[in-house]
């Protein structure tokens, strides 16, 4: 029997204790005080990460189980921990970004008639999300991973009174059930040969596994994240799903959606990274996603609207990243990419907050470096940071992810330039549009006003961490190496090369030079091709006519199901209920003729039948 | 065995039978269901007497006994049909018709 820490129970209990308190007591009582056991509840999960952390990196780990969850014949589920070094690395970021954003949500969502149920469901999705990065089977990952999906419905469609949220909340789900039915399948797959499903002990029979089994399974975990993490074909609800409150958007962007589908890859690569051919796939969707959402997000008024798509390219770097096998560079820039994007969105929501609106386009802002300094420094540095400016932290990460593409030929290296130049050209575009100016068509925003304590000492906690994590990479390495299964390769992350840093930096400049000319010196370029080109226009707003096709698929198959659905419905269900009661009338009918009332027939019959019974006697 | 005490009885138990099944009115049908019973209790006492079986004895005054009440219900639920207007036959009993 393990030793379990009390830090493993505390990142259950915790969060549980202050749900039901959250729920049960304060929810009817005293609602405005929903987030007081909630925001504890954060406090203690992120010092048990912490511990956990130090636990890890010192080298012990930790799978055991906790309770026998279900059982069938022979075999059974449990319900377990694993806390080893890829579970910790995320982990620690989730709880701390997660917590701080917390904290931002109590000042943001102040006075919102949902408060109560927005805490409840914001932290349940912090909890599934931690579930999820300790589990230590896939049966329980999968309950997490539909959890995460579940919350993230609910807190999307939190303005439930707005038909765009409920709308974008329907196609977020409904696009994470395509992926979840992606990975039902590996798991019964799995269930189905080796009746378990542990990490464990899949890590040491995979490289003994059947072939086929193993490409079958590996191409259904990354169908399964390319929808939770928006790679290409899934990808579309995600900018959609801006329609919730900021502080999910920074949630599900930086900490608990969108980095689960990233990490069930991570924590599949001892099974899908030696399947052949599959890594170089999930390499080109990756960067087919970057490049394409890099040059969307250029083209994007809304500010969570950029910043969503950003997310779309930062994930698929991501997924580059992993294809080309860089395990730890991926998971290095998920970590850094949490920071930077959860202070990038809660700069977006401080600028709606105090401009008074749900949401803000780049046409209405302006020259707000003036009115929201603090805001304007927290942003600018995150943004440095995604562009990746030497020494924030993403540019060490970006760093890794072009090291390992230099090294696997010049396509990789010039996807991983182009994704580099996208990302600081639209982030800075962003930046120059909002916080500089005002342009001459603007008015300046005088009666905006800067956020409330309480939404800028978490913005600018979280900027240390984007300013800072990069120089962790040594550390980060370290802890990743504990509980990787031996028998699967770990990169680990590479030095600083001053060739690859050069370009990766040159690309950068490149980025933020057109962004600088297009916005600084032809301060109209903005407003004016959108002017002069509506089709263009319109083409960027379909994303290049994806979303058509997708919503073409949607109704084709929508119709295709109901008419099978109609069909199946008269045809088979009405007929089969209609034709099995004409014949029970008709049974009856036949019986009942039978019973004439008559005495002497039922004497008739009790003779028959008392001379069948002679005769079956005396033929025995 | 006393093939003349089993002759007799199948007889007696078929003509109850024929009588039961083959006429209308109930007090005949009731008549032939009193010779089947007595049929079988001929039979009874009749193999009572060759086994020497005094159990086989209290059986058929038992019987006998049952038959007496059993033809003071038969004959009041025939008085009743009579009394209820409708002729004694089993054609007027038809409350069970399906």
């Amino acid at each position: 029997m393990i030793q379990i820490p009390l830090a493993v129970y505390l990142l259950f209990l915790a969060p549980l204790t202050a749900l039901a308190f959250g729920f049960f007591i304060l929810r009817p009582w005293k609602p405005e005080w929903t987030h007081i056991p909630i925001l504890i509840s954060c406090v203690v999960v992120t010092i048990s990460t912490a511990f956990l952390a130090a636990f890890v990196y010192s080298g012990h780990g930790l799978d055991g189980t906790l309770f026998r969850w279900m059982m069938a014949g022979d075999w059974s589920i449990v319900f377990g921990v694993r806390v080893d070094g890829i579970g910790v690395a995320v982990l620690s970021m989730v709880s701390l970004v997660g917590a701080l954003i917390h904290f931002y949500a109590a000042g943001y969502m102040k006075g919102d008639p949902g408060f109560s149920r927005f805490f409840l469901f914001f932290h349940l999705f912090y909890l599934a999300m931690i579930g999820l990065l300790v589990s230590n089977n896939y049966v329980q990952f999968y309950l997490f991973w539909e959890l995460v999906g579940a919350c993230s419905y609910f807190l999307i469609a939190h303005w439930l009174h707005k038909p765009t949220a409920r709308r974008a909340a329907l196609q977020a789900f409904m696009t994470n059930r395509v992926g979840d039915f992606g990975l039902m399948l590996a798991v019964l797959l799995i269930l189905a040969r080796y009746h378990n499903t542990r990490f464990a002990m899949l890590y040491t029979i995979a490289p003994g596994m059947a072939p086929e089994l193993l490409a079958l399974s590996g191409f259904l975990f990354f169908w399964a994240a390319a929808a939770k993490s928006a790679q290409f074909p899934l990808y579309f609800w995600l900018p959609d799903a801006m329609e919730g409150p900021t502080p999910v958007s920074a949630l599900m962007h930086a900490a608990t959606m969108v980095t689960a589908g990233i990490f069930l890859l991570v924590r599949s690569w001892p099974l899908i990274g030696s399947v052949p051919g599959l890594p170089n796939f999930i390499a080109a969707v990756g960067a087919a996603t970057a490049i394409g959402a890099a040059l969307l997000a250029c083209t994007q008024k809304d500010l969570k609207r950029i910043l969503a798509y950003s997310t779309v390219s930062h994930l698929g770097l991501m997924a580059f990243a992993l294809g080309l096998g860089q395990v730890a560079a991926a998971l290095f820039h998920l970590v850094v990419h949490g920071f930077f994007k959860a202070a990038l969105f809660l700069c977006a929501g401080n600028v709606a907050h105090g401009s008074g609106k749900p949401t803000v386009s780049v046409d209405e802002a302006g020259g707000l470096k003036r009115s929201l300094p603090l805001t304007y420094a927290c942003f600018a540095i995150a943004a440095m940071s995604l562009a990746g400016v030497w020494p924030l932290a993403g540019f060490y990460s970006k760093d890794a992810i072009l090291d390992a593409a230099c090294e696997r030929g010049p396509w990789a290296m010039a996807a991983g330039l182009a994704i580099a130049m996208g990302g600081a050209l639209y982030i800075s575009r962003m930046l120059f549009l909002t916080f500089f100016g005002p342009r001459a068509e603007q008015k300046p925003g005088e009666h905006v006003h800067e956020a409330p304590l309480i939404m800028i000492l978490p913005v600018a906690l979280i900027v240390v961490g984007a300013f800072s994590v990069g120089w962790l990479g040594r550390h980060f390495t370290h802890l990743l190496l504990s509980g990787w299964p031996e028998t699967v390769p770990l990169p680990v992350l590479p030095e600083l090369s001053a060739k690859v840093s050069g370009m990766g930096l040159a690309a950068m400049g490149c980025g933020v030079a057109i962004s600088y000319v297009l916005t600084m010196r032809l301060p109209s370029f903005d407003w004016d091709w959108r002017r002069r080109h509506p089709g263009l226009e319109a083409a960027f707003a379909c994303d290049l006519g994806w979303r058509k096709v997708v919503a073409w698929f949607a109704a084709v198959v929508v119709r295709g199901a109901d008419r099978i659905g109609r069909v199946f419905d008269h045809e088979v269900l009405d007929a089969a209920i209609e034709k099995s009661a004409d014949a029970c009338q008709k049974l009856s009918q036949t019986g009942s003729s039978l019973a004439t009332g008559s005495l002497s027939d039922s004497l008739w019959w009790l003779m028959t039948g008392a001379a069948a019974l002679l005769a079956w006697a005396g033929l025995r | 065995m006393n093939p003349l005490v089993w002759s007799a009885s199948a007889t007696l138990f078929l003509f109850g039978l024929a009588a039961l099944i083959l006429r209308r009115e109930l007090l005949a049908m009731f008549l032939g269901l009193e010779l089947m019973v007595l049929a079988a209790v001929l039979a009874l006492g009749e193999t009572a007497a060759r086994l020497g079986d005094s159990e086989g004895f209290v059986a058929v005054l038992l019987i006998l006994a049952i038959a007496a009440a059993e033809a003071v219900v038969g004959l009041t639920l025939i008085l009743r049909v009579h009394w209820s207007g409708r002729p004694p036959e089993t054609e007027a009993l038809r409350e069970l018709k399906g």
